[in-house]
């Protein structure tokens, strides 16, 4: 539910365009929350060209030969990706999207029209994480863990560029590889493990908003659907809250038009969201992408707990039992019911804290120390970063690491700065 | 003289220097919200309570949802795709408006039944201008009047006297609905059919093809995608954004 309401919502900001900050940065001077779901406001964001310009395909391919899954879900044993490119030779860029997010999701889609009107051909997978990319490219059917994710995501990339190259006939000069979020965590753990396959030999890697620390971030979002929304008592429900203030807004208005400046208008409006309710709001779209997580992880390893068994599924059965299960289910638990179990059986010594060390940038910062290619971009508001990952990115990545002072979790990627630096990067000939 | 603008050389590249290494300070966003955890459940609460909705037939519904997501993908989205490639724009628009003043005729029933008299007089008054001076609604001059076109349908109108939803249904070829709603678009096309405004019945009757334009229209203007929700529960989280949005709707 919250789900829809976030793209809608996403999608303009025209307001709020004036900065009372020292710093030369234009965002604007807002919450980190409303950053987030609101994105940058539309004046100050770099124009890219709409669809119908784009040279574009969604492609589907098999990924893993031996993956069967219930008539119901039979649509996701082939990995759906999108690519768009160029009729000449070009550098190709893979973009890894973030956590719960696939590869038509609208922050991703403006990063690739942006490269693509760079020049570069595009390849933009759905993360590791999310329930298609489980479905038909996830050997264990347990994401999570940085290694075995690089390993899945590479054979994904390897067989994706290769469908693609049969389709539309693209020529790649050389690779580069963008991730948001996770998928910026992904492609650090893809770079690593390629430089000693020397299959891409990635000249550039950026990193858009990344954890340090993948449990770490994950507590700090899963923390964020327990928040306290003042107005809101224990009898009454959240989404009904937002949905009156919608209606009351609707009313004021006269219609029920949900457009693209929707958000920016309840937010101009005596009906503006709270921080505490947009905090909720991307606890809640996390909670969702968790659910889908547990869901479908079990549905591969058919534990019978967060989905039906496999003889069980048909057509016509309902997932509403299941999904009312898994909504108790946050990422936290899935790491600790899901993924820990697994893990745990491989190495009977090890703790919970080892594992986490397994996923995390720290275990492989040999190679994010020394690589001049590789290059990070975020914020010091950023919600998903503790004070000490935020600083160990500053320190790791030196002059590579690219800091503004306001955006949150991406809310800044499209504002033309932003833009031009991420391009600049890839496109430079020294970082 | 050359002694101070050394010092004040040195002065403005340690500057810079200082300038360079310092980052944005750290700003934690969770500092300035409460987070009780183990306390309330309120997302988990809020969505239980979103997924209470009376679906008595579920499985049949959920065989027609699946049912016309094909029909989307294999049939329906590719005429509507080859339609937008072979027409301009502005013939497109033209299309819509025709379709979209012929229902404003439900629109004005409607409205009177719910006794909403400046509602009323806004779609008579689109209704006059769409279909003289927009040459039988072919331009939707009254929007750029000021009158943008306000829906209501049967369905609102029962929803409006208090009858309640009913079990949730998903019609084939239409998608989701209730057995209020679904009633009510009966009757708003045997109301259509009664006014048989500008003759519009039997000329589609003689020309089939209008009622295949009228689909294809009916498609084209409706921005809904299957698989956009992103999520494996995509039928119980479309069952409740339906069911709310038409809340929102008998509201206004």
């Amino acid at each position: 539910m919250p789900r829809l309401i976030l793209p809608l919502l996403f999608s303009a900001l025209a307001f709020l365009a004036s900065a009372a900050h020292a710093d030369d940065f234009s965002y604007p001077d807002i919450n980190a929350f409303l950053s987030t779901i609101g994105g940058t406001p539309e004046p100050l964001q770099a124009v890219v060209p709409a669809e119908p310009n784009i040279q574009q395909e969604d492609l589907r391919v098999r990924v893993l030969p031996d993956r069967k899954l219930p008539p119901a879900f039979d649509f996701y044993t082939k990995m759906g990706f999108r690519v768009a490119w160029h009729d000449d030779p070009a550098p190709l860029v893979f973009l890894i999207a973030g956590s719960g997010s696939s590869y038509d999701s609208a922050r991703l889609d403006y990063l690739k029209a942006l490269f693509w009107q760079a020049g570069m051909h595009v390849i933009v997978m759905s993360s590791p994480t999310n329930y298609d990319f489980i479905a038909a490219a996830s050997t264990s059917g347990l994401p999570g863990l940085g290694r075995r994710d690089a390993r899945d995501l590479h054979t994904a990339m390897s067989v994706a560029l290769e469908h693609a190259r049969n389709k539309t006939g693209l020529e790649a000069t050389e690779f580069r590889m963008v991730g948001f979020s996770l998928g910026a965590m992904n492609a650090a753990f893809v770079s690593e493990l390629d430089e000693h396959l020397g299959q891409f030999d990635f000249t550039r890697v950026l990193m858009l908003n990344p954890p340090v620390n993948l449990y770490n971030s994950i507590r700090r979002l899963d923390a964020l659907s327990h928040t306290d929304v003042p107005g809101v008592d224990s009898t009454e429900s959240f989404y009904e809250h937002i949905f009156d203030k919608l209606s009351r807004y609707f009313a004021l208005r006269g219609d029920t038009d949900i457009e693209d400046t929707l958000f920016a208008g309840i937010q101009t409006s005596e009906e503006a969201l709270s921080d505490a309710e947009m905090a909720m709001l991307v606890g809640a779209v996390f909670r969702f992408a968790a659910a889908d997580l547990n869901f479908m992880a079990d549905l591969i390893n058919g534990q019978g707990r967060y989905a039906p068994t496999r003889q069980k599924v048909t057509v016509s059965t309902s997932l509403t039992p299941y999904l009312r299960r898994a909504l108790f289910c946050d990422f936290g638990c899935y790491v600790r019911n899901q993924l820990w179990p697994d893990w745990h059986s491989r190495n009977a010594e090890g703790t919970l804290e080892d594992m986490a060390y397994e996923t995390s940038l720290k275990s492989i910062g040999e190679h994010i120390e020394n690589n001049p290619h590789m290059a990070v971009l975020t914020n010091a508001d950023d919600f998903i970063l503790t004070r000490d990952d935020y600083h160990y990115l500053a320190e790791t990545f030196g002059e590579r690491a690219f800091l503004y002072p306001r955006g949150g979790h991406g809310g800044n990627l499209r504002h033309h700065d932003v833009t031009a630096r991420m391009l600049n990067f890839l496109e430079g000939t020294t970082p | 003289m050359s002694r101070i603008s050394i010092a004040l050389t040195a002065a403005l590249i340690t500057g810079s220097l200082q300038a360079q290494e310092s980052i944005p300070e750290y700003q934690d966003p969770l500092e300035g919200i409460q987070i009780h955890e183990g306390k309330g459940y309120q997302f988990e609460r809020s969505s239980l309570r979103a997924l209470d909705v009376h679906d008595p037939i579920e499985g049949v519904n959920r065989r027609i949802y699946r049912f016309n997501a094909r029909f989307d993908q294999f049939v329906y989205l590719p005429v509507v795709n080859t339609y937008e490639w072979a027409t301009p724009r502005f013939v497109r628009t033209g299309v819509s408006n025709v379709f979209n003043n012929l229902a404003d005729i439900p629109n004005l029933g409607n409205s009177i039944l719910q006794g909403k008299v400046r509602k009323s007089m806004r779609t008579t008054a689109r209704l006059l201008f769409n279909t003289t001076l927009g040459v039988v609604g072919l331009f939707d001059v009254a929007e750029k009047m000021g009158l943008p076109q306000q829906s209501e349908d049967f369905g609102q109108t029962l929803g409006f006297y208090r009858v309640p939803p009913g079990p949730y249904l998903v019609i084939p070829f239409l998608g989701p609905s209730n057995l209020r709603d679904a009633t009510g678009q009966g009757v708003d096309w045997a109301m259509e059919d009664y006014v048989e405004f500008l003759n519009n019945r039997e000329i589609k009757n003689n020309n089939p093809s209008i009622w295949a334009l009228q689909a294809v229209d009916l498609r084209y203007k409706n921005p809904f995608r299957y698989g956009a929700l992103d999520s494996p529960f995509e039928y119980s989280q479309v069952r409740y954004l339906y069911t709310k949005f038409r809340e929102l709707q008998i509201e206004q």
